[in-house]
């Protein structure tokens, strides 16, 4: 015990100090509570409620049932007999999962590649700011127009399948009736709406690439293909880490672009987590189930942030 | 100083989230039912119920037709106080049964003495454990429609309530051509293949879906005829079976009764001015002509309701026969039958006078769409699964039915 005990000057530092945090928090207050209200509590609720069974009616008729809920949605029991094959090719979560990933895996690079190939394009070019504006703005438009007008082209006598049949496709259905097309339906849909997007964030990187790196660049006698490969695209490397990360995140949160188009069909061949955890929630009316999967979910999504976080802080440091 | 002005801020705040709930007029009665203002039934109940008891209003809370189901069950959880729901589906109402959102009714038909009779057993569908949950006033048959003009176009005679379906698919195809389609199918399940549960032994919840290849055949045969549009156009294309038919160029259309009333407001309002008529649908060999499938619509008592009394007092009016015959005058079918009621039916201006028509009214047998059934919800997402991918030619009718099988023996493994 050898500390002293304050004196008069710094005790009365630590209560302006005190004072001052409240402050700070009452000011933080109003935007905790409404994400304590309307996110955290939820949540909470939601890791809680994957654990019981509840049909939605008073919350006394929540039952516990431990992890029985991820046992049923995992079907544990059949795929211990069958394998894996079976999960992801019988099992709803299984499919579910496919999809997701595989609409993921796609939608992300198209996207990467088309946002940066148009942010390269109408950088400086005459014009540039009425064509930025033209490819910026399906994301602003009504993503409900956007999906029928697209459902419309994507008919079997329509606009698309007429243009690739002139190029020698046999290819003659509607795209969202048919299992094989109707995931790229919805892959070309959001790859097309987001593209303005993240074309925006590149445009803005691109002027952040130093001009005097470009200039050296064409004094040692590198062309344009060079420079980009070896100047532009290592300085955006930052941009498209954080691009594609959220991304990803966003895209294993699809919904609604699938309830407008194909509804999870035809058969399963479109069903996504989400509309798997809606399907379960509020046809079926099996909160608990329906909680189960949304924590597969957030354990995906949170791994994928934890990655971000984590290599945030290297970029940083960089 | 600052402290204050925080302290004011929060509880501001607090106190928004709590926000406080108006007064409620008790003469005000809350029913929540979808398509409000476009069905002219639910304008002629409450304008008639209103009539007869002055002083009470009925307040409809509209909620989006395609979302009903959903909509409804989380206003019920979500602690909604509306008197009266109104019950689309069959199994909403056990499901709200088992939530404990549906007052049990027992009690007041015994206070009120009220008859039941006029349900001819319907009711028996809203009954859990002999106990009433709710009092059905619309009970919905599918019968076949047909644009007489096309028929007398081709000099063919109109379809009879005796026929079976090959007799139909063979008309169908004799009056396809000049862009003009024999007959319809709306994308539902329902439309293509419930008809199986009219011979009252099967029913859609049996596990056993060898009964349904016959129609998907069937369906197939006339898609491949052009005799109907495609599943997959018509599902790609978001087109309603209504608008279809309007457009004058479908001879043959099977769907609900409910479809009667909107086609005499068509032809009123001049949306289509063909004559039309209903015959009875066809039925497979060995089923009684005239046998059906349909469903049931009616109205339950909220639970949470401060109202219960003025509630039954409407739902029981709703069900019994005046409400019917409000029901019943703007051309859509009450579940209460009496010969009143029926007069009022074959009588709504724009109704269809041949006898052909006026016969269709009575069905011999009206089998459930859906069962009351363990796993129903589970059965139905699988099956209408494997129909979409049926319909959309993904796979053959054989193997979709096996799917369905295998798919439903597993839920109950």
């Amino acid at each position: 015990m050898t500390a002293k005990s304050p004196s008069g000057p710094r005790l009365k530092a630590s209560r302006l100090e005190r004072k001052n945090t409240l402050i700070a928090y009452s000011f933080l207050a109003p935007n905790f509570l409404g994400f304590a209200i309307f996110t955290l509590l939820p949540v909470l609720f939601a890791i809680a409620l994957s654990l019981f069974e509840w049909n939605g009616g008073d919350i006394s008729r929540l039952k516990f049932v431990g992890l029985q809920n991820y046992a049923v949605i995992f079907n544990t029991k059949k795929v211990a007999q069958n394998g894996l094959e079976y999960f992801f090719n019988r099992v709803d979560l299984g499919i579910a999962l496919k999809n997701t990933v595989f609409y993921t895996a796609v939608t992300v690079p198209l996207t990467i590649l088309s946002a940066l190939a148009l942010a390269m394009l109408l950088n400086k070019i005459k014009g540039a700011v009425a064509f930025r504006t033209i490819f910026f703005f399906p994301y602003v438009a009504s993503m409900v127009a956007i999906c029928v007008c697209w459902s419309f082209m994507l008919m079997k006598d329509g606009p698309i399948n007429q243009f690739l049949m002139a190029l020698g496709s046999t290819f003659n259905k509607s795209w969202t009736a048919d299992s094989g097309m109707a995931i790229w339906s919805i892959i070309l849909v959001s790859v097309w709406r987001n593209m303005g997007y993240y074309m925006v964030i590149y445009l803005a990187a691109l002027q952040g690439v130093p001009r005097e790196l470009l200039e050296a660049a064409t004094v040692d006698g590198a062309g344009k293909w060079k420079q980009f490969l070896h100047v532009t695209l290592p300085q955006l490397r930052p941009t498209t880490f954080f691009v594609s990360i959220m991304m990803i995140i966003s895209c294993f949160k699809i919904y609604d672009v699938v309830a407008i188009m194909t509804d999870g069909g035809p058969g399963r061949s479109t069903k996504m987590l989400v509309t798997y955890i809606y399907e379960e929630a509020f046809t079926k009316v099996r909160y608990g189930q329906a909680s189960a999967i949304s924590m597969i979910l957030l354990v995906i999504v949170l791994v994928i942030t934890v990655i971000q976080f984590r290599s945030e802080k290297k970029f940083s440091n960089d | 100083m600052k402290k204050l002005l925080a302290l004011l801020l929060s509880g501001i705040l607090l106190l928004s989230c709590v926000g406080f709930a108006a007064a409620e007029d008790n003469k005000t009665l809350t029913v929540v039912t979808w398509d409000a203002t476009t069905t002219p039934y639910l304008i002629a109940q409450k304008e008639a119920y209103e009539a007869s008891h002055p002083g009470v209003t009925i307040e409809y809370v509209d909620v989006a037709s395609q979302d009903y189901a959903i909509k409804t069950t989380t206003m019920l959880s979500g602690g909604d106080k509306s008197d009266v729901f109104m019950v689309k589906e069959l199994d909403d109402i056990i499901k709200w049964q088992a939530q404990g959102f549906a007052e049990p009714l027992n009690a007041y038909v015994e206070k009120t003495g009220y008859d039941l009779s006029g349900f001819v057993g319907t009711e028996k569908n809203y009954c859990v454990e002999d106990e009433l949950y709710a009092v059905p006033f619309r009970s919905d048959f599918w019968v076949l429609y047909y644009n007489k003009d096309l028929f007398d176009a081709a000099g063919v005679a109109y379809p009879t309530n005796d026929m079976t379906w090959d007799e139909y698919a063979d008309l169908a195809i004799k009056l396809t051509g000049d862009g003009n389609y024999g007959t319809h199918y709306h994308t539902w399940l329902s439309a293509v293949v419930n008809w199986t549960v009219a011979d009252g032994v099967n029913t859609l919840a049996d596990r056993n879906y060898d009964d349904l290849l016959y129609f998907y055949q069937l369906y197939q045969k006339l898609e491949d005829a052009g005799a109907c549009m495609a599943y997959s156009e018509l599902k790609a294309a978001g087109l309603h079976y209504s608008a279809a038919f309007a457009n004058g160029n479908i001879a043959m259309l099977p769907m609900g009764y409910w479809y009667v009333s909107t086609l005499i407001n068509y032809n009123k309002e001049g949306t289509c001015n063909f004559n039309w008529g209903i015959a009875a649908v066809p039925h497979a060999e060995g089923v009684k002509a005239g046998s059906s499938f349909g469903n049931l619509t009616g109205a339950m008592i909220n639970a949470k309701s401060e109202n219960k009394d003025l509630a039954w007092d409407y739902i029981s009016w709703l069900g019994g026969e005046e409400g019917a015959a409000a029901t019943a005058s703007v051309g859509a079918r009450p579940a209460y039958v009496s010969e009143k009621v029926a007069a009022a039916m074959s009588s709504v201006e724009g109704f269809p006078t041949d006898e052909t028509s006026k016969g269709a009214l009575i069905p011999a047998f009206v089998g459930m769409e859906w069962p009351v059934a363990e796993k129903v919800a589970d059965i139905k997402t699988i099956v209408n699964e494997e129909h979409s991918m049926i319909m959309a030619r993904e796979i053959s009718p054989e193997e979709g039915i096996q799917e369905m099988n295998e798919r439903v023996a597993e839920l109950f493994e």
